[in-house]
């Protein structure tokens, strides 16, 4: 009896793996799989490519789409809108209203040699895009790695064939094109599918140990310019003045003309009028002038002797340097 | 349990059924190329189609290759140029499985492949550094220099000097030497590029001594100029001062000679026209002045003022 028990309850376990539980299971798990590989969607910055098999089919857009279940059809999604930016000779920790810049110093890809076979120090981003996911996709292998092989190359290459003073100062923005268009056509010509939008130089500077001087150079400028100008600054100071003085002596001289020359017309004039009332009575006109005189001489005069013309030896008896009067 | 039983039988055949069909086709995606072994050897051409394509099962296997670019990148030697300068060269290349049935029959592998790129294009590397100066390796054209005129002048070399070969047709050269010896590999070389091209140590602490001067020169240079400038204004100061001063004095005596002439031509022309009676006048005019109270005067009755003096008729 309890030998049939047991096998009774194991022929109704052995029920339980009925191939008819095994076969609804299997659906089920089927129907699973059917449920989830045969919908995806894609996002607004991307594009589906679907392999059929293995071969490529068809590009879908944003959105939800179905595709053939079970493996047969496999979807990759590329984000195609998105602006992807890698960086040289520095790392930007974390972008925001302050972006954050990593101390370490990236030499080993900012370093390069120029054309004059000195060394700058050349900091640079590039900013591309997917333009062509199936390139992206299914052309090169490490697509990434690649590109960025390609922009040290295609950086390094231009820089050589600069002297560091253009990199430094005036060539820069010729640079930045130089090297977005070298790199476009390197993109192309290994079918990156990668469009470059843009490469931005950061920081170029001439290497640490070196920089003390080209700073020295710009001291140099400035003192210079501050040299001149104070010189240029005395003369600004002196010539006017001089200037000044100058015309203050000639309008000085212009002054005395004038007072000299109106002078002399006055007098002539004064001379003029009296001599001609002169000539109508000369005489009377003498003698009148010569009273007058004499009456504003005379008592001017502190010591006075007169003496009648008769007397004699008079003069010789005179003490004179005694006080007299008039007698 | 017979149903059981055969109903493990019908897995069974269907297992072994969809084993077999699994293994008579494979498919090809996009990044792949395949070459059919039979019992080790390879049959047939190079399927390099995506897609499903079929086999037979069991003897003969698939074998898969990359069909993509692919990359090599070499370790950075140090390397002598031809005028003897140590540089650090880094190159990389792209290269492409082009014929997997030679490639498997020489190479069996990537691995292999990649060893044999190690070789192959760092010796041609190294034959083509040796064989140029580094200025060679560093340009690429005979391009204009865009010069900065109020930096370089004299002190530095604001040209560029002239290349024959340069970086790209060297880089062609490596290109070409190492696509001849993979010919018969099974692969190409699509590309070799210099990824850096650096000086070792020594050299560069050199280079750096050599910037530092140049740079110290034209600030010597600015600083003398600046010196030399002001020295000149300030001798254009002087010099302009003078002018001012003596031309101004000249003026102002040209203006007081001719004032001066002047009023003696007025002085002329009127006194002149009666001498004695200006005589006269002046000597009158002049004799309150020529006496003053301690002057001794000794007059006679004589005289016209005086002679009234002795009655109203002498």
């Amino acid at each position: 009896m309890d030998k049939e028990f047991i096998d009774l309850k194991q022929f109704q376990m052995k029920g339980a793996l009925s191939p008819r539980t095994i076969a609804a299971a299997v659906v089920a798990f089927l129907v699973l799989v059917l449920l989830f590989t045969s919908w995806y969607q894609v996002g607004a910055e991307s594009v589906g490519v679907v392999l059929r098999l293995g071969k490529y089919h068809r590009t879908t857009l944003p959105g939800l789409h179905f595709k053939i279940p079970f493996g047969i059809e496999v979807v990759s999604i590329v984000a195609t809108e998105r602006q992807l930016k890698v960086e040289f000779g520095f790392r930007t920790i974390s972008a925001g209203v302050r972006t954050v810049y990593s101390e370490g110093r990236f030499e080993d890809e900012s370093l390069m040699l120029t054309g004059d076979l000195n060394v700058a120090d050349v900091q640079w981003t590039v900013q591309y895009r997917i333009s062509d996911p199936y390139k992206y996709l299914f052309r090169i292998r490490n697509v990434e790695d690649t590109f960025l092989d390609m922009s040290q190359a295609v950086m390094r290459e231009i820089v050589g064939d600069r002297t560091v003073n253009e990199v430094l100062t005036i060539g820069r923005t010729e640079l930045a094109i130089a090297a977005q268009t070298g790199l476009q056509v390197l993109a192309d010509k290994y079918e990156t599918g990668i469009r470059v939008d843009q490469v931005i130089l950061q920081d170029i500077t001439p290497p640490d140990p070196v920089k003390p001087s080209f700073n020295e150079v710009n001291q140099a400028q400035q003192d210079k310019e501050r040299m001149i100008n104070l010189a240029r600054a005395e003369y600004n100071l002196a010539v006017p003045a001089a200037r000044g003085e100058a015309d203050q002596m000639i309008r000085q001289a212009e002054g005395y003309s004038i007072d000299r020359v109106n002078r002399a017309l006055g007098e002539a004039a004064r001379f003029t009028s009296l001599l001609e009332e002169y000539r109508r009575a000369p005489a009377v006109t003498r003698r009148r002038i010569y009273i007058e005189t004499m009456s504003q001489l005379l008592p001017k005069i502190g010591r006075k002797l007169i003496i009648d013309k008769d007397s004699q030896n008079i003069i010789p008896l005179l003490q004179l340097g005694k006080e007299g009067g008039s007698q | 349990m017979n149903i059981t039983r055969y109903g493990y039988v019908l897995i069974g055949v269907a297992l072994v059924i969809l084993i077999t069909i699994s293994s008579g086709f494979f498919i090809v995606n996009e990044t792949q190329q395949v070459i059919i072994t039979q019992f080790g050897r390879p049959v047939g051409e190079a399927i390099t189609e995506p897609g499903v394509h079929f086999k037979l099962p069991f003897i003969q296997r698939a074998l898969f290759f990359d069909k993509r670019f692919l990359e090599w990148d070499g370790d950075r030697n140090q390397i002598p140029t031809k005028d003897k300068r140590f540089i650090w060269v880094d190159t990389f290349a792209r290269w492409r499985i082009t014929d997997p049935l030679r490639f498997y029959e020489r190479l069996r592998d990537e691995q292999l492949a990649q060893s044999r790129l190690d070789d192959i294009i760092d010796g041609a590397t190294r034959d083509a550094v040796a064989n140029h100066d580094l200025l060679q390796l560093v340009r690429s054209s005979n391009r204009e220099v865009v010069v900065d005129s109020s930096v370089e002048e004299k002190d530095i070399a604001s040209v560029l000097a002239e290349i024959e070969t340069g970086r790209t047709a060297i880089m062609e050269k490596i290109k070409e030497v190492a696509q001849a010896r993979t010919a018969d590999l099974g692969l190409e070389v699509i590309d070799v590029r210099f990824k850096r091209i650096d000086y070792n140590n020594d050299v560069r602490m050199n280079v750096y001594q050599r910037m530092i001067a140049e740079r110290n020169r034209i600030a010597q240079r600015f600083r003398s100029e600046g010196l030399g400038d002001s020295s000149r204004i300030r001798g254009e100061k002087e010099r302009d001062l003078q002018v001012i001063t003596s031309e101004a004095y000249r003026t102002s005596q040209e203006l007081i000679g001719k004032a001066d002439a002047e009023a003696t031509s007025i002085y002329a022309r009127a006194y002149g026209r009666d001498p004695s009676f200006y005589e006269f006048l002046k000597t009158m005019e002049s004799y309150p002045d020529a006496f003053d109270k301690d002057s001794w005067l000794i007059l006679s009755t004589d005289g016209e003022f005086f002679r009234y003096l002795t009655g109203t008729n002498p």
